[in-house]
């Protein structure tokens, strides 16, 4: 116990003092960049104006000059005033304040050896840095192995993820909905491996998974047919540079697979206790005690999915609606997919339940439940 | 029958089918959190303080999801009391975060999608940011939080008279088994969601300092990040907290 305490406040050094070195290169790495980075020494307020839209909206426009001092390139460390706009509402512009570093454009000097620039964006590392420093610190100091598996079960899909867009650009969206089932296949090996270990218990779960999440995708399918995808706005997706229905499918299988291996590992792993504390139980009681974890389990699986997919739409119902539309036009223009993708994410999510009790029972009975102890 | 409601009709017979009248109160719960999340958006656009949004969706969200999850209070009122509290203490490292890092609003990215709209709408994007970042996790939080709970529940139905210690130490060996399945939800709900992102980025040819700064971007990952470091803190508040109202117990009955 004191040998393990020790290493616990090892750990917490190890953490504290890579936070600090982290945070320092993420501060110092101006050089790494080849577009321009400015930072703001000064700023001034030149007009405020207050604004009305068509929609009764009122907001402010503000112009500001700043004084900005170079931080990398051939003109690091010279200084140049820039002028920037701002509104209240900050949809997208930006209140730049002192101390800011901002990513700059076509910066260039005219005749008169001045330095004009333009600037195009926050740099945000930084922040980003810290979350994941603080999220990885967290998740091993409270998890430690489990933790650094769980890390490196996400680490591993991250990877597989960005060899699978990669794949789909070579293959030009071609085949979006072919790579990403096979990644999901893929996904579901991997982070249960990484999870349960090679047992049959993994193997269980990972059937289970795909199961539900390819039944809720052939079923919406079907439904999509049979209804003419009547109120689904695929014009409404966004950043959408190919074809929009596979697209749109992929996305909705992917987001659910975890949620579905969630309520799969659930089931086989309380079965698997319940098989050892009743070893003589049958099919049918262990199908049933099945039904009984998945039943307490779908519904804030399916709230937790729910919130992802509709709370991303947020921002833009916001605007449609304070740009005059109604209720129902701002539902079907920005909260229709969010919808559709919970609906079949629940479906994914529930059709699971069965699947893993009743293949877990069969696995459990089939009477030599001595091999499954591995 | 439109689309939509076809899929819900079928979600419904499932939930029923398999859940009987669990089922039917989860697909209520469902709804409810619908109405509730249409109800923040519309509050918010009539310019209703956004973080006093915010704590009112968060803590009913929160209540419907839990209490209309499960049909078991031993589990349901210290999973909310133990969420509440996870929900304060992440609602300040929004705020503090969202201050930092600016991502409100819209990205170049969406600039399509905006076409022919006014974005002088007068209402504050950074508290909006806010609302969605705190809005998204709550579904996340009230799960693990129910998960510790019944664990817990089962244990202290095992033994009446385990002591805290016990008691505790077996709420974050379940947190530990949970947090593997738990993360993994997130970060496939969160990345299969920004799928369509990522191909454009990759299209774009968008290098990698330009990604780890893209507003959207940051923005998205932000919300994944708070989202794992909420589950994360879910275990050990709602462990203390069962441990403690458990000690609490024992005294009065003494």
């Amino acid at each position: 116990m004191k040998k393990e305490s020790q290493r616990w406040w090892l750990l917490l050094i190890v953490m504290m003092v890579s936070g600090v070195v982290l945070m320092v290169i993420f501060s110092h790495n101006q050089t790494l960049y080849r577009r321009p980075i400015g930072q703001v020494l000064a700023t001034k307020q030149l007009s405020r104006q207050k604004t009305s839209d068509e929609f009764h909206n009122e907001d402010r426009l503000t112009s500001q000059s700043l004084k900005v001092r170079l931080m990398n390139g051939r003109y690091r460390g010279r200084q140049l005033t820039i002028a920037n706009h701002y509104t209240d509402s900050g949809a997208m512009d930006q209140h730049y304040k002192v101390g800011d570093q901002l990513f700059l454009s076509q910066l260039h000097r005219n005749r008169h050896g001045r330095l004009s620039a333009n600037i195009s964006d926050l740099k945000r590392d930084e922040v980003l840095a810290f979350l994941v420093w603080l999220t990885i610190a967290l998740l091993l100091l409270m998890m430690r192995w489990t933790g650094l598996r769980v890390l490196l079960s996400l680490i591993a899909n991250a990877l597989l993820f960005i060899i699978a867009i990669e794949l789909d650009q070579a293959w030009q969206g071609g085949h979006v909905l072919a790579i990403f089932s096979g990644l999901a296949i893929l996904f579901t090996i991997i982070s249960l491996l990484l999870i349960l270990g090679p047992t049959k218990r993994m193997l269980a779960t990972s059937i289970a998974t795909l199961a539900g999440t390819f039944l809720a995708l052939g079923i919406s399918w079907l439904v999509f047919s049979w209804t003419h995808e009547r109120g689904i706005h695929y014009e409404s997706m966004l950043y959408v540079t190919q074809v929009q229905r596979p697209l749109f499918l992929a996305e909705t299988l992917l987001g659910s697979l975890g949620a579905v291996m969630d309520v799969s590992s659930d089931i086989v792993a309380t079965l698997f206790q319940f098989s050892q504390v009743n070893p003589q139980a049958d099919f049918k009681k262990l199908f049933l005690a099945g039904r009984e974890v998945g039943k307490s389990v779908m519904g804030p699986l399916v709230n937790v999915l729910f919130m992802i997919f509709m709370a991303v739409t947020y921002t833009s119902a916001l605007l449609l609606l304070r740009n005059g539309n109604s209720w129902g036009y701002t539902f079907s223009m920005s909260m229709s997919l969010g919808t559709a993708q919970s609906l079949i994410s629940g479906i994914g999510i529930v059709l699971a339940i069965p699947v893993a009790s009743a293949m877990m029972a069969l696995l459990l009975t089939r009477g030599d439940a001595g091999h499954v102890n591995d | 029958m439109s689309t939509i409601s076809l899929l819900g009709l079928i979600l419904l017979i499932l939930m029923v089918l398999v859940g009987g009248r669990q089922g039917w109160t989860a697909f209520w719960s469902l709804l409810l959190n619908f109405c509730f999340l249409f109800l923040a958006l519309v509050l918010v656009a009539i310019h209703f303080p956004p973080l006093a949004v915010t704590i009112f969706s968060g803590v009913v969200i929160l209540a419907i999801t839990i209490f209309m999850g499960r049909n078991d209070l031993a589990v349901t009122v210290n999973a909310y009391y133990a969420s509440l509290l996870v929900f304060a203490i992440l609602l300040l490292l929004i705020i503090l975060v969202e201050h930092f890092a600016r991502v409100q609003g819209f990205g170049l990215e969406d600039t399509d999608a905006l076409e022919g709209m006014s974005l002088q709408i007068g209402l504050s994007f950074q508290s909006i940011t806010v609302v969605v970042t705190s809005l998204s996790i709550l579904g996340a939080i009230a799960e693990a939080a129910m998960s510790i709970a019944a664990g817990m529940a089962t244990m202290l139905d095992a033994d009446p008279q385990i002591s805290r210690q016990d008691l505790l130490t077996s709420g974050l060996v379940i947190g530990r088994q949970i947090m593997g399945t738990a993360l993994n939800t997130l970060f496939f709900g969160f990345f299969g969601g920004f799928l369509a992102l990522f191909i454009w980025f990759a299209g774009l040819h968008y290098s990698f300092g330009t990604i780890i700064n893209d507003k959207i971007f940051v923005n998205e990952l932000l919300i994944v990040l708070i989202s794992f470091i909420g589950v994360l803190l879910t275990v050990p508040v709602t462990a203390v907290m069962i441990a403690w109202r458990h000690q609490m117990k024992k005294h009065v009955n003494d």
